[in-house]
């Protein structure tokens, strides 16, 4: 059942004594690096007496990451750090996290207690199709299932037959993937002449990395024939195992043994209650290169409230609304992304890709949906089409609000990167 | 029964092209095309000489296709003819989805293509009223 008894199910009292010391060695971890020491140096180093403390601990930016490029958040002598896994650094200074031994272990030993607890073992055959290198993904669960001891094979993304025939000749049982991989990947089961369900001995699926609905979850599930779950992680926090869903599926457990978590108003900062929506802000308790305190994730979800039937203590996440700079505002109506593809699942005979196109006409904002129809729900007739993209514009009206334009497109005819799917398109005139 | 292709396509240059060099490549004949569009896309019927093998080429080229079943009525190439057998049509009570037509002798011979609601009925019916109707292996000997 459980991978670390002692600190998945301790009770509150003791875990948050047990943060508020991690905390406090933290701050003195912190104050190691030339960011946070300049930091402490300027406005005094922060007293933590009780948890209640923590409000008034400032904050850190991605911004701040982006200053301190390359070494300004290291804590430690150089010839102690083993690894920096990094963020692509498109838009400016890429931000850089660097690890020691002890937070490699620590980070491996982690994740093998997520993917423990959601029914990994050690007689498992688990194909990693994440991308391995400076993305914390790959490496992130390769560690964690080594360290638990199930076969890895890193074969890392693309590739769609080589993917599925090592699934057959290995009898893969586990995978991690793309969401929006699962769901273009299983259009090759008809094409190979393939039912999942009998010519393939996969019993789960990790699907991360990318924001996802509860139907696109359960439309991977009933596809592939497996249990599919849910994690959160980002690499400035150490990656997936961040938080991670049980057998229960209800909400991902954020282990609040190696991790501090706060919702706060992404306007004003102020803390928030459990079960109100906010943005989900982070402070690291046992990293030694790089430690982080009240880290911005501008992820926008909230604390489920109340405790877990599967008798773990460490209080669920609800799944991630949208990040808060991925917010779109369309004549001045918020949108998430992810409330366009909830709209679009709800539609069978569509297919799994869909592009959100954003343009200027007539002054105004206009926003177009491109989505594929489904390859197999064709039944050849004009009359069915246009019906078909009256109820997709209806379906989306009813989710966001107002009417977009919508447009079928051919199966396969959206463009499909290799990581990450690209899901909106800002053409607006920039003002 | 005879059957055409009908294939989702977008409104974009080229489109066309790509279905007919599929087929040019699987070595199938096209005896009719049709088109209709909603805008920024629409549907093209193609009438092909081995409707499976069509079928086919068309798939693992990644297009969105299908089989429908059609009647091909066989009128004369005159002024009147059409417009006798869409009386005849009207007479039968089918409702017509679609409709295309190509000349197969000139001056003595056309094919009409009709997709209808109701397959057998319509079929019978227009029997019945002495329009002349394709078999399924006519297709082939156009």
């Amino acid at each position: 059942m459980f991978w670390d008894k002692e600190f998945e199910t301790m009770d509150e009292g003791a875990l948050r004594a047990l943060q508020l010391e991690r905390l406090r060695w933290t701050i003195g971890q912190a104050d190691r690096s030339p960011m946070y020491r300049n930091r402490f140096a300027r406005d005094g180093v922060p007293k933590i007496k009780t948890m209640d403390d923590v409000r008034r601990l400032p904050f850190t930016t991605k911004q701040d990451l982006r200053d301190a490029f390359p070494y300004g958040l290291l804590a430690v002598p150089l010839e102690e750090v083993v690894r920096l896994h990094s963020s692509s650094g498109t838009t400016g200074n890429p931000t850089v996290i660097y690890h020691t031994k002890a937070d490699i272990d620590g980070w491996g030993d982690l994740m093998a207690r997520c993917l423990y607890m959601s029914g990994m073992r050690k007689n498992d055959v688990f194909q990693n199709m994440m991308g391995y290198g400076l993305f914390t993904g790959g490496l992130g669960f390769h560690y964690g299932a080594e360290k638990l001891g199930a076969l890895t094979i890193p074969i890392g993304p693309g590739n769609s037959k080589r993917q599925i025939w090592f699934m057959q000749q290995f009898k893969t049982t586990v995978i991690h993937i793309l969401p929006s991989y699962a769901l273009r990947l299983s259009m090759f089961f008809e094409e190979m002449g393939l039912d999942p369900r009998k010519d393939l001995s996969l019993r789960i699926a990790y699907v991360g990395s990318e924001p996802h609905t509860e139907e696109t979850r359960r439309r991977i599930e009933e596809i592939w024939g497996i249990k599919a779950y849910n994690s959160y992680g980002l690499s400035e926090i150490c990656g997936p195992s961040v938080a991670f869903e049980c057998p229960s599926q209800t909400g991902m457990h954020l282990w609040e043994d190696r991790f501090l978590m706060e919702i706060v108003d992404p306007k004003t900062g102020d803390p928030l209650p459990d079960g109100e929506e906010g943005e989900l802000v982070l402070t690291t308790l046992q990293r030694a290169a790089t430690p982080l305190i009240r880290y911005r994730t501008r992820d926008l979800t909230r604390i489920l409230p109340g405790p877990c039937p599967c008798g773990r203590t460490s209080r669920r996440l609800d799944r991630i609304k949208g990040r808060s700079d991925d917010m779109l505002i369309i004549n001045g109506v918020n949108v998430f992304p992810l409330q366009v593809e909830k709209a679009l699942v709800k539609i069978p005979s569509l297919g799994s890709n869909y592009v959100i196109e954003l343009r200027t006409e007539n002054f105004m904002d206009r926003m177009h949906v491109n989505v594929e129809l489904g390859r197999d729900a064709f039944q050849g007739t004009l009359p069915e089409l246009e019906r078909l993209q009256a109820r997709v514009t209806e379906e989306l009206k009813a989710e966001i609000g107002f009417t977009p334009v919508v447009k079928l497109v051919e199966a396969g005819s959206l463009p499909v990167p290799e990581g990450k799917a690209i899901r909106v398109v800002d053409q607006r005139d920039k003002q | 029964m005879p059957q055409h292709l009908s294939i989702f396509v977008e409104n974009k240059p080229g489109k066309l092209e790509r279905i007919t060099a599929v087929l040019a490549e699987a070595g199938i004949n096209i005896r009719a095309v049709s088109m209709a569009d909603a805008g920024e896309f629409g549907v093209v019927r193609i009438l092909p000489d081995d409707p499976d093998k069509g079928l086919a080429a068309l798939k693992a080229a990644h297009f969105t296709v299908t089989k429908r079943k059609v009647l091909i009525a066989l009128i004369g190439d005159k002024p009147g003819a059409l417009h006798e057998l869409l009386v005849q049509v009207a007479e039968a009570k089918a409702n017509v989805q679609d409709c295309y037509g190509f000349v197969t002798e000139e001056g003595k011979r056309a094919a009409i293509v009709i997709e209808v609601e109701k397959f057998p009925e319509a079929e019978e019916s227009l029997r019945a009223r002495g329009v002349r109707l394709m078999a399924d292996s006519g297709i082939h000997s156009l």
